[in-house]
């Protein structure tokens, strides 16, 4: 529910637009408090296309159904390039290379996932706004030209990449413990059908926690024993 | 102890705000809030290695649409105090680090079913504001948002103070019972966690040439790893 963020964001701007006219001020937060779901980050380029349409509103130029049709139009659409993106590749992407990281120094891991997540973040927040106040039209545009599908798929194959290599140094850790060039095959590859398990088991909806809970279910039935 | 659960309280307002309700600037990351809690109760580096593990575990998870995810924040506020606790009484062993790691899977659970609780009251409060609005009442929409973020920041607070002081228990009451030997056996499950990870990141990463980076990757660094101590 992110209608009241929304309609606190877009209130300045209809103060602005609608300054001697508390009556239209009032029909157009009512406009901005319907239903609103996004994905927060892509959120910024509606609000700024929301800002350009009001003032069109205002200015007698434009129906105000226009807004509600356009903002129910989108929101779906970037909620599922935003969840896409941000939630399936840039995050995993930061995360895996800030572990990494932090396994030379905690602090060179923190600034590497705030860093590398908001360098992206905050930029596309930014010029999604700055897209969104040049007009609805614009909107489509940048997105074509944000190419964030392309993205997504590069930022995943650099997770992939950062997540091979943070499971190889824990491979080499904890499984290699032998000399010799057979017992490393032999551990590398039951590190590798750990997690290729583990893997099926989350495309299979299985939750890290029900994981986890089993894990901590055998390591109390060790402790009985 | 007590500033350092002040302290505690603080972070994890802030942290849990940035989780839902505000910036989402990733402050809430398990590594972030492990390292941060591991500093607070007196050891970064051990709170740092909770953070590395549990950072990616939860990734496979994505709070997309309705769902809500387990509350890895939350596991990360216990973990990492948990940690740093432990690391300066009975020694961060293998065994300990283990138990640490798979226990904040219950911290997870309670953090969601709060995190669902929240959400239900923060709908209640839109629902509250529309109507106020309907009114004539403008102002309502200003004073609707604080009253979310209020309820986050708060609701993080206690669950803060809840999850570090669990943390605080367990190190310090809880794995002293048992023996370096049976804790010892717990180190047992240890490799699993960090490849449950890799797992989890590999799995929300699915291209079409996924699979074949990701164990090419993984087999040269192991090798390349185990070359490098062979050779020193």
């Amino acid at each position: 529910m992110q209608n009241v963020g929304f309609a606190y964001a877009i209130l300045p701007a209809l103060r602005d637009f609608y300054a001697n006219r508390p009556e239209d001020a009032l029909k157009a937060v009512k406009r901005h408090l319907e239903f609103f779901n996004t994905h927060p980050a892509m959120g910024a380029l509606v609000l700024g296309a929301s800002v350009r349409l009001e003032e069109r509103v205002a200015a007698g130029e434009t129906d105000p159904r226009a807004i509600g049709t356009f903002k129910v139009g989108l929101m779906g659409s970037l909620g599922a390039v935003g969840d896409s993106f941000f939630w399936g590749a840039l995050r995993p992407m930061a995360s895996v290379a800030g572990a990494l990281l932090a396994l030379l120094h905690p602090l060179l891991g923190v600034a590497a996932l705030i860093l590398l997540y908001n360098g992206v973040h905050l930029t596309l927040r930014r010029r999604g706004f700055a897209a969104g106040m040049q007009g609805p039209e614009a909107v489509v545009a940048w997105l074509k030209q944000a190419a964030l599908n392309v993205r997504t798929d590069d930022l995943r194959l650099l997770a992939a990449i950062l997540a091979g290599a943070y499971a190889g140094v824990f491979a080499a850790r904890f499984f290699v413990q032998e000399g010799g060039a057979l017992p490393v095959l032999a551990s590398l590859l039951l590190a590798a059908a750990a997690v290729h398990l583990f893997s099926v088991l989350f495309r299979k909806a299985v939750s890290p926690s029900e994981i986890l809970s089993f894990l901590l279910l055998v390591g109390v039935l060790i402790l009985w024993r | 102890m007590a500033w350092r659960f002040l302290l505690a309280i603080l972070l994890g307002g802030v942290c849990y705000l940035d989780r839902t309700a505000a910036c989402q600037l990733m402050l809430h990351r398990p590594l972030v809030v492990a390292t941060l809690m591991g500093a607070v109760f007196g050891n970064m580096a051990a709170g740092a290695q909770v953070g590395v593990v549990l950072e990616l575990i939860y990734l496979a998870r994505l709070p997309v649409g309705a769902s809500i995810p387990p509350d890895d924040t939350g596991a990360a506020v216990f973990g990492g105090s948990a940690a740093a606790v432990a690391s300066s009484s009975i020694g961060l062993d293998p065994g300990s680090f283990t138990a640490l790691l798979l226990f904040s899977v219950i911290v997870a659970e309670a953090g969601k079913a709060a995190d669902r609780f929240v959400r239900k009251v923060n709908v209640r409060i839109a629902r509250l504001t529309a109507e106020s609005v309907d009114r004539g009442d403008v102002q309502a929409v200003e004073h609707g948002l604080l009253a979310g973020l209020t309820l986050f920041a708060v609701t993080g607070m206690v669950l803060a103070l809840v999850f570090s002081g669990a943390g605080v228990a367990v190190s310090k009451e809880l794995l002293p019972r048992f023996g370096p030997a049976s804790r010892g056996n717990f180190a047992i499950l240890l490799p699993t966690l960090p490849l449950l990870g890799a797992a989890s990141v590999y799995a929300c990463s699915r291209t079409e040439r996924t699979s074949a980076v990701f164990f090419l990757t993984m087999a040269a660094v192991c090798c390349g790893t185990v070359l490098f101590r062979w050779q020193a």
